[in-house]
């Protein structure tokens, strides 16, 4: 585990200094109170880390056992194309991140939470800044349409909530509650994309996975700690704090983590490519066993609390009882616990994109009914959002059979940035188009 | 009891290993703390993903020891693995996972740049000295101090 480091030139180093200054105001909040609440943890770098000592032969696809390659003018131009684009989107995922857990973070009723989430939006920071230098320290214009590494700087960091590459990352917070979920979900999605990531027969790719990885850990502890403490309080009868409110949550975010994987149908380029070692579908499925194990714990940190003189096995027994029977122990309902959803819940993208599907797997027929339906499995200040007035729109379209399920993937509203020159630029409206973006996604997906 | 032919995996800690470790802490204490087990492997995931590891037989945890490589501490500037909790389920014990957990620790911190391996450990426990002494560990130049503060203030000059 040796790390080796590197800053970008200074003109780049300071758009990204800008940038946090507008983005994440309390970036020197942390910095400041590092060692109050991280006390003998290494300070925090803004740089790049890369990984020595890696593989250095193709570990999969087609140039299996070949050398790796150091510089993108090794690779054919169409992998080279595909390699940027997933490049473009894992920088545009880790500074959007930043936003929208800046939007709610002031809202957190706990300071070791709220700093927790700080220190993920740091490392996130630097996880975007790792990208750019992947971007910046090669050339890339053979493949990038002749956009230079300056302007694809521009564009990452000029985009707002609303037009990055992954949906996922589009979605505003209604409350600190999106923060904690966000984390336990979207980042364990991003956890899986390093993991798979690791293999990458771009070296400079390969070589920045796992420093990544390692503070992915602590983010992904940053969510399941938190809601654990919260099924505790729940239990107890904290009135602020229900179960209902986090199923909400990951009804909201989890369908869109499934969508980061791509197409279930896909992954076969990225294979071939080298770039990951498996396909969407085999990803997914893993993610979705990993989220049931992650919602089972909190489960049972709720029956735990719930009933404080039961055994470990007597909670255990409770809680499987509960799952099977689905009815009531003691008190408390299945529908109390939290629940994982049917991997083809409120999916707008992706095989079972537009199906009307609910939690339990049930299937609608009637577009309003379904709409009835999310309006009471969603938070309320999601629900009034702009991002489920259009999927509405969409699902309406698509159930007419005046849309296609292909446009109406196409049809979902993305930001658009449209002028300026300042890094952090706000110049962007709302378009209806299939944007670059979208085209961007798609070929990240593979 | 397991049987002969479980399958054993030594994997580095994750977030999600918490509510077993509360669980073989509560066998072996006879005490529910999940909030001190929260904070512990919330600090190690921060510290040191990687190090800590835990024992799975049949894909259920058994067993898990944490600790991290730091330096600059008590005048030890030199990175050093520090092991500092442990725990088998009493059910898996005597089937060398303590061992094996051991062995992925040191090899991330020899990764590391660690020349040493360091605990702490009341003598009195000999069964918890003998795991140790058996693994290699020796005792140490160093010697822990401690002054209890609940008695009669001792003046010192």
């Amino acid at each position: 585990m040796k790390v080796g480091q590197a800053t970008l030139e200074p003109r780049y180093h300071g758009a990204v200094e800008h940038w946090a200054r507008h983005n994440f105001k309390d970036y020197s909040t942390l910095l400041d109170q590092w060692e109050k609440y991280f006390p003998t943890d290494e300070r925090f770098c803004l740089c790049a880390k890369m990984e020595l000592g890696t593989s250095t032969l193709v570990q999969v696809g087609e140039h299996k056992g070949e050398p790796k390659r150091l510089d993108p003018e090794q690779l054919s131009e169409e992998e080279a194309g595909h390699l940027l684009a997933i490049i473009r989107a894992q920088a545009s995922t880790e500074f959007g991140s930043i936003q929208q857990h800046a939007g709610t973070l002031e809202r957190a009723d706990d300071d070791q939470d709220r700093f927790w989430v700080m220190r993920v939006m740091a490392e996130e920071l630097r996880h975007g800044y790792q990208m750019l230098h992947l971007l910046l320290s090669k050339d890339w214009s053979h493949v990038s349409g002749g956009v230079t590494g300056e302007q694809m700087v521009e564009e990452i960091l000029s985009m707002q909530t609303g037009n990055h590459v992954l949906d996922a990352f589009n979605l505003d917070y209604d409350s600190f509650i999106d923060n904690i979920t966000f984390a336990a979900i979207i980042d364990r999605v991003g956890k899986y994309q390093l993991t798979m990531q690791k293999v990458c027969a771009y070296k400079p790719m390969a070589d920045s996975m796992p420093p990544m990885l390692r503070e992915e850990a602590f983010h992904l502890a940053a969510g399941v700690i938190p809601m654990r403490r919260w099924a505790q309080r729940a239990a107890q009868g904290d009135p602020f704090i229900t179960m209902a409110a986090v199923q909400h949550a990951i009804n909201k975010w989890y369908p869109r983590g499934l969508e980061m994987f791509g197409d279930e149908r896909g992954g076969d380029t990225n294979i071939k490519f080298g770039f990951k070692d498996l396909k969407n579908r085999e990803a997914q499925d893993q993610y979705i066993e990993e989220v049931r194990r992650m919602i089972r714990d909190i489960n049972l940190r709720f029956i735990r609390a719930r009933f404080p003189a039961d055994t470990p096995e007597q909670a255990d027994q409770a809680l499987a009882d509960l799952e099977r029977t689905r009815g009531i122990h003691h008190g408390v309902r299945f529908t109390d616990l939290l629940r994982l959803p049917d991997r083809r819940f409120f999916r707008r993208k992706g095989e079972p994109a537009f199906s009307m599907v609910g939690i339990e797997g049930e299937t609608f027929t009637d577009v309003e009914e379904y709409l009835r339906y999310l309006a009471r499995h969603l938070n309320e200040g999601y629900i009034a959002s702009r991002d489920l007035k259009h999927y509405a729109e969409a699902l309406r379209g698509v159930a007419a059979g005046t849309l296609t399920v292909k446009d109406a993937i196409m049809k979902m509203p993305k930001l658009k940035r449209v002028g300026g020159t300042c890094p952090c630029s706000k110049g962007v409206r709302w378009v209806m188009e299939g944007s670059a973006a979208d085209r961007a996604d798609l070929s990240a997906a593979g | 009891m397991p049987g002969t032919q479980a399958e054993t995996r030594i994997r580095p800690l994750d977030e999600l290993d918490i509510s077993a470790i509360v669980r073989i802490d509560e066998r072996i204490s006879g005490t529910y703390r999940p909030d001190i087990w929260e904070r512990r492997v919330g600090f190690y995931l921060r510290r040191d993903p990687g190090a800590s590891q835990v024992a799975e037989v049949d894909g259920k945890v058994v067993g898990f020891m944490l600790g991290d490589l730091r330096a600059g501490e008590f005048g030890l500037e030199e990175p050093s693995g520090w092991i500092e909790r442990f725990g088998i389920d009493p059910d898996h014990r005597g089937h060398d996972l303590g061992r094996r957990m051991f062995t992925a620790m040191v090899d991330h911190f020899r990764d590391g740049g660690a020349r040493t391996v360091r605990t702490l450990v009341d003598r009195g426990d000999v069964g918890l000295t003998g795991f140790l002494s058996a693994l290699g560990l020796a005792p140490s130049p160093l010697e822990a101090l401690e002054m209890r503060l609940d008695g009669p203030a001792r003046e010192a000059r």
